[in-house]
């Protein structure tokens, strides 16, 4: 298919067999002599006035070495945005929801932690609380934030063109309204977090986050401790998906009582503490307007949206943000206008989750797009191509979709779902709907104000020349980033796969801004390119000196290097290196130099062999407020189409079948493509038939487990086709982009676009449960 | 999650089992499977002082056929067994399919039938099972024992007949006359690992292949404080001539009997609605089942 | 109060004083450094921490460590044969079966205990054996890919 020897290939992960065999690390699996085991205290109730803290009984337990409360951590604010520095690590004047941090305990085991926790007396003095968004926004509801009237965390107000008149000028215009639950990201590892404070002065966390860099940063302000004293360490981790885009109090506590301590310190989140740290999908209401013409074409879009924000900004910013840029696209559309508004409720906090800020507008957004065609009595398919965007399109909102192959994409599915056959040809009680999308391949700047550079990568050969080690604080949580670098790097250098070694996760290799916005492949990637081919080069040219032959002259790949073409004359290198490797059990051989030798005698030239690379986006997007966020180097896109069984008289829904095709550029790695493709599915499919953490009304979570939170088990996914889409991104390395979180986008609205094939009922609220469903069709009925 | 601290017992006979029950009484639990009680002490809902095990307790995990006319099943035979059996799949159909819907595999592996039973919650998937089948229970302490008919057996939720000091031996059910059939239905919204919105047992028996209904049997769970037996349909069904219209009448009359609450799975009009449609799906499926009852192969 | 169990691990037989309240999670994972078995929820809702029990996959947040006592349990870590994978854990990898790894090794205990009993299982056994191990990153279909892969090569490995 392509020319390329390792790129674009179903290579096998490189960490399959680690995580395979058990061997695999992943924080709580790491235990070190003399380590402490902590606990944090947390609020139980939902709004107070925190009168006193006595702390004393827990410090005299036996066992007890910390305890710390907002008095040892003091009171410097943090958060994801500097603009909205709005939590400390402890609450000290109020708490703010039930969840909220109080105190820290280390203990000599975990029994003691959690007596200890049960001896701290608070006494709080209870506070009004609001939960849902739309009270919170009311006159007269409590406040949560002093600095935040209205308990406003956020607005945003922007317009493209005159959105109202181009509504007046449309010839339909058709309204809808949404809303989804707040979402839980369900990864199966919890938060886990190992400290340790050494005697130089230095904190190394060992941590289960996306986010090494960020972590850091964070952890280095609010414990007070320089930057440069402070390492973050990822080890394996079991799924992030966006909560774990943040630093926690659980990093924070750890750090500060190894800190206090001078001991190891240990703390991983149960099951319940994931759902109360949250930082996962808000809740979103939408309401939006589509204007267009007879013919189908779309004109003009106002769209509103409200979250539900918690009782903190986390990622909220930015996601309040995306929730109106993020329909700029795929769709050409003239005017678009967007109010977006993030409240405070008592709640814990929500943030960023795999389709950051977009899922619910899109859901919205790609209903409506079907309920206009079926008022013009265009195919849905018909009315999505013939506004489709292509390459070179510019969004109303000025994101520059430098590679799009939505349109690809929706004929591939189309055949490959046969839905000229199906639409509209279904028994009643089978539907099939499709749906589009499309999604950042990385952020565009980094979420506090700089010019850092977003990713370096060093690749450093072995002494022998036989391993090229690549260096980065890139953030592998599953997605598989490892294997992309490593199979970039291979390329790249014109080595075999096996001959790279990938060291990752840890700050002090490199700097890289981690697991979010479906940044890695695209920018790390692109360091990581950058690094190899300076590698290359300087073999290369201590060949040319070595052999006196011209560098053009020499080609690297398959780990095997060519002059012209040809084997070239290398024999001295071959015999000088046999020399010094006598005993060895591997000599190299055969009728070309290879890398090793190659390498092997730069390396004798020049001491260590080493490369680095460096990734910025250029300067992206338009310059009204708000406009950094949704630019990118590069968009990837997808569409879908569901097909569904409705069981009529329960209300029961069977998804019976999924095609998806996904535009990720070049596919690095076609598994891995696949992988993510098919994973977005299955989180897109809870998120729309079962997913919503539910609150009683004293803000207590009724469902903090994995039985009662439902994501879907292996019985309810169906068969999936994935079809992959390759165009080529000339902002990516080697024409690659994201696949991660763009491949989420259609499946909801598609799923609900063929429940109302198959039942002529239109779900607005998620989740699509057989209730809702059934008592939908039952008004329906009733009402005819 | 830390389970707190408790004494474990792990008599080897039946009778040191009852023995320590009595001495210990209130401050002591059977643990069977655990996949309920385990759970229970983690989340600190309950805290026993000492755990009885019944591992080591010969006999109490097997399934005895009884001649012809009946089965008993220990109290420690777990789900995963119950749901493979044959005998129980063919005989005892709404045991063996509620018990084929219990949990996930893992779970099935431990869950035993003893435990759905006493652990009496509102959804538990084997109680309307076992209603519907007119099992009855064997409850032995130290100096005596007694029969209890599973019908009479639950109080509430999480209360049942039992005694502190009592533990569930076995189940006895008596096999269903020729020509009888069973299902069972459970409405929840994962197609696993779910806890019933509504669930429903039946047992239907014929006079004949295709000779009228001689009796009818149907349960009821997650609609009442404990699952619930409709007799009204019951006794509506019985002399009839089967049809897809008297099963729906059947299900109209079934919800009658049922007082479901309105909680975070689902509402009462959403379950009352329910109870009607599944009651009437359930007993057209037990009305295949029952059409193609056949002697067992000796 | 500390017991005294004796068991079998991975083919090895053990001696080891435990507490009464220790699940066997916490033993396999806490004092055998067994922790290839993983604690996702501790309620048995997610299915990461199963191992094989006596023949079958339970899950071991919910299991005492006493009332593993005489008992035979197989881990992740015994699986792989004199440094060779298991067929299982070779489809896993080649397949693409393995994201985050997380649910992995409690994925191919189910999976492991499901080809002894059925060698042919149909797609939907599949599915239905692994139906207690929750899987946030795949979307299963190349987990359930995998576990059909390797039955094949099970198979003709007791075949030849
Ligand atoms: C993830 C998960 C999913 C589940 N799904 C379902 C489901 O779908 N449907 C369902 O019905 N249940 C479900 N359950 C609940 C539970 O698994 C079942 O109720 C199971 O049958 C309990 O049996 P056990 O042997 O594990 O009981 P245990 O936990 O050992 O005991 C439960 C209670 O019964 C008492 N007890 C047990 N045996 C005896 C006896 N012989 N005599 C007297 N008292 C006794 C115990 O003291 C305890 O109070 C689920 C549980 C979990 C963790
Ligand atoms: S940890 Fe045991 S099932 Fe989740
Ligand atoms: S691979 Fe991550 S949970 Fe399954």
């Amino acid at each position: 298919m392509s020319d390329y020897q390792v790129l674009n290939t179903r290579a096998p992960r490189v960490d399959g067999p680690a995580k395979a065999t058990g061997q695999a690390k992943y924080t709580d699996d790491f235990k070190i002599p003399g380590m402490l085991y902590a606990s944090i205290l947390q609020s139980p109730v939902a709004h107070a006035r925190i009168l006193h803290i006595d702390a004393s009984k827990a410090r005299k337990l036996t066992g007890v070495k910390a305890v710390v409360t907002a008095r040892e951590a003091g009171l410097i604010k943090y958060g994801v945005s500097p603009a909205r520095y709005d939590e400390t690590l402890f609450a000290h004047d109020k708490v703010r929801y039930v969840g909220d941090e109080i105190a820290a305990v280390a203990a000599s085991d975990q029994d003691i932690a959690q007596e200890a926790l049960s001896l701290i007396k608070v006494d709080y003095e209870e506070l009004p609380a609001v939960f849902d968004m739309f009270e919170a926004m009311k006159e007269g509801a409590p406040q949560i934030h002093d600095e935040f009237p209205g308990n406003m965390n956020a607005e945003v107000h922007q317009e493209f063109g005159d959105t109202e008149a181009a509504l007046r000028s449309c010839d339909l215009v058709v309204d809808h309204t949404f809303i989804n639950k707040r979402q839980d990201a369900a990864f199966i590892e919890p938060h886990s977090c190992l400290a340790v404070f050494d005697h130089s002065g230095r904190l190394t966390l060992y941590t289960s986050t996306q986010v090494p860099h960020y972590v850091m940063r964070t952890v280095a302000m609010t414990l007070q401790i320089p930057v440069g004293n402070v390492r973050v360490i990822k080890p394996y981790v079991g799924g992030g998906f966006g909560p774990k885009c943040e630093a926690t109090p659980l990093e924070m506590s750890c750090g500060l009582l190894s800190k206090v301590t001078g001991q190891p310190v240990k703390m991983t989140y149960s099951r319940e503490q994931v759902f109360l740290h949250s930082r996962a999908r808000h809740q979103f209401y939408a309401e939006m307007s589509l204007g267009v013409m007879k013919d189908g074409t779309m004109v003009a879009l106002k769209n509103k949206a409200v979250l539900d924000g918690g009782a903190y900004t986390s990622f909220g910013i930015a996601t309040v943000y995306y929730s109106g840029s993020l329909l700029g696209g795929p769709y050409k559309l003239k005017t678009m206008k967007y109010d977006g508004y993030r409240v405070y409720t008592n709640k814990p906090a929500c943030g960023a989750q795999r389709g950051h800020g977009g899922v619910a507008h899109r859901a919205c957004f790609e209903q409506l797009i079907d309920m206009t065609a079926e008022k013009l009595g265009i195919d849905p398919i018909d009315m999505r191509l013939k506004n489709i965007m292509t390459t070179g399109d510019i969004t109303v909102n000025e994101l520059d979709m430098s590679s799009l192959g939505m349109k690809e994409c929706i004929e591939a599915i189309r055949s490959g779902s046969d839905w000229n056959n199906k639409k509209g040809k279904l028994p009643k009680g089978k539907g099939i709907g499709m749906a589009c999308g499309f999604f950042v391949s990385g952020a565009g700047y980094p979420i506090y104000r700089s010019d850092t550079y977003h990713s370096t990568v060093v690749i450093k050969l072995s002494e022998d020349g036989g391993v090229a080690n690549v260096m980065t604080g890139s953030a592998e949580i599953g997605q598989g980033s490892d294997t992309t670098m490593a199979m970039i790097a291979a390329e790249t250098l014109g080595i075999k796969l096996k001959d790279v070694q990938v060291h990752s996760g840890d700050t002090d290799y490199s700097v890289d801004l981690g697991a979010y916005s479906s940044r890695q492949t695209l920018m790390t990637g692109h360091a990581t390119k950058e690094a190899a081919e300076q590698v290359k080069s300087q073999i290369a040219s201590h060949l040319s000196e070595e052999l006196n032959v011209p560098v053009s002259s020499i080609t690297f790949a398959d780990g095997i290097v060519k002059f012209d073409g040809g084997p070239g004359n290398f024999e001295k290198l071959r015999s000088s290196y046999i020399k010094e490797h006598r005993g060895w059990m591997d000599p190299p051989t055969g009728e070309y130099l290879t890398f090793r030798e190659a390498a092997r005698m730069a390396y004798l030239k020049a001491g260590t062999i080493v490369g680095t690379g460096k990734y910025k986006p250029p300067r992206l997007g338009g310059s009204y407020k708000g406009a950094a966020v949704g630019t990118s180097p590069a968009y990837g896109c997808s569409a879908q189409i569901v097909e569904v069984t409705v069981d009529l008289e329960t209300g029961q829904i069977t998804i019976d079948r999924m095609t998806d095709a996904h535009d990720c550029g070049l596919a690095i790695n076609r598994t891995s493509v696949e992988g993510q493709m098919q994973g977005s599915l299955s989180m897109g499919l809870g998120e729309c038939l079962f997913e919503e953490v539910k609150f009683d009304s004293r803000g207590r979570v009724l469902n903090p487990s994995l039985g009662e939170y439902k994501i879907p088990t292996a019985l309810d996914m169906p068969k999936v086709k994935s079809i992959i889409v390759e165009s080529s991104e000339p902002n990516g390395p080697y024409g690659a982009k994201e696949v991660g979180e763009g491949a989420i986008m259609p499946t909801i609205p598609a799923i609900l676009n063929a429940i109302y094939d198959a039942t002529g009922v239109r779900v607005n609220e998620l989740p699509a449960t057989s209730e809702r469903l059934f008592m939908a069709l039952k008004d329906k009925s009733e009402a005819v | 999650m830390l389970l707190p601290k408790f004494d474990y017992h792990e008599p080897a006979t039946l009778e040191d089992a009852l023995r320590l029950l009595s001495e210990m009484g209130g401050n002591a639990r059977i643990v069977a499977g655990g996949t309920d009680l385990l759970v229970r002490m983690k989340l600190k809902v309950e805290k026993p002082s000492h755990l009885i095990s019944l591992r080591k307790i010969p006999r109490i995990n097997v399934i005895i056929q009884r001649e012809n006319h009946g089965v008993s099943i220990g109290a420690a035979v777990t789900a995963g067994e119950l749901s493979t059996n044959e005998l129980i799949m063919e005989r005892f159909t709404p045991i063996g399919l509620a018990a084929a819907r219990l949990g996930a595999p893992g779970i099935r592996n431990r869950a035993t039938i003893g435990g759905n039973l006493v652990n009496a919650r509102p959804a538990a998937d084997l109680s309307p099972a076992c209603m519907v089948l007119n099992a009855s229970l064997k409850l032995k302490r130290s100096k005596n024992e007694r029969e209890v008919p599973v019908n009479d057996f639950f109080r509430g939720p999480g209360e049942t007949l039992i005694e502190p000091n009592e533990m569930l031996v076995s189940i006895f059910v008596e096999t269903p006359p020729p020509w009888s059939g069973g299902a069972y239905i459970k409405l929840g919204s994962r197609k696993t690992l779910e806890i019933s919105m509504v669930n429903v047992a039946v047992l239907l028996t014929l006079q004949s292949q295709n000779g009228p209904i001689v009796d009818a049997k149907i349960a009821l769970g997650a609609v009442a404080p404990t699952p619930v037996r409709a007799f009204a349909a019951e006794e509506f069904l019985i002399g009839r001539q089967p049809s897809a219209k008297l099963f729906s009448e059947a299900g109209a009359i079934g919800v009658g009997m049922c007082e479901p609450i309105t909680d975070h799975r689902g509402t009462m009009e959403y379950r009352c609605l329910m109870i009607e449609t599944l009651t009437s799906r359930a007993l057209n499926q037990a009305y295949q089942d029952a059409m193609t009852w056949k002697p067992l192969p000796v | 109060m500390k017991r005294i169990i004796k068991l079998t691990i991975n083919g090895k037989t053990i001696e080891a004083a435990v507490s009464s309240n220790q699940t066997l999670l916490q033993f396999l994972r806490e004092d055998m450094d067994l922790t290839g078995t993983k604690h996702g929820c501790g309620l048995g809702d997610c299915g990461a921490c199963t191992v094989i029990l006596d023949g079958k996959a339970v899950n071991s947040c919910l299991v005492l460590a006493v009332q593993a006592d005489g008992s035979e349990i197989l881990t992740i870590e015994g699986l792989a044969e004199d440094g060779k994978l298991h067929p299982l854990q070779q489809a896993f990898v080649d397949k693409g079966a393995i994201q985050c790894g997380f649910c992995t090794p409690g994925m191919i205990l189910s999976a492991k205990a499901l080809l002894d009993e059925k060698p042919n299982p149909s797609e939907l056994e599949i599915r239905t054996a692994i139906s207690g191990n929750l899987c946030r990153c795949t979307g299963y279909q190349k987990i359930v890919e995998a576990i059909g892969e390797a039955a094949e090569v099970v198979r003709m490995r007791e075949e030849s």
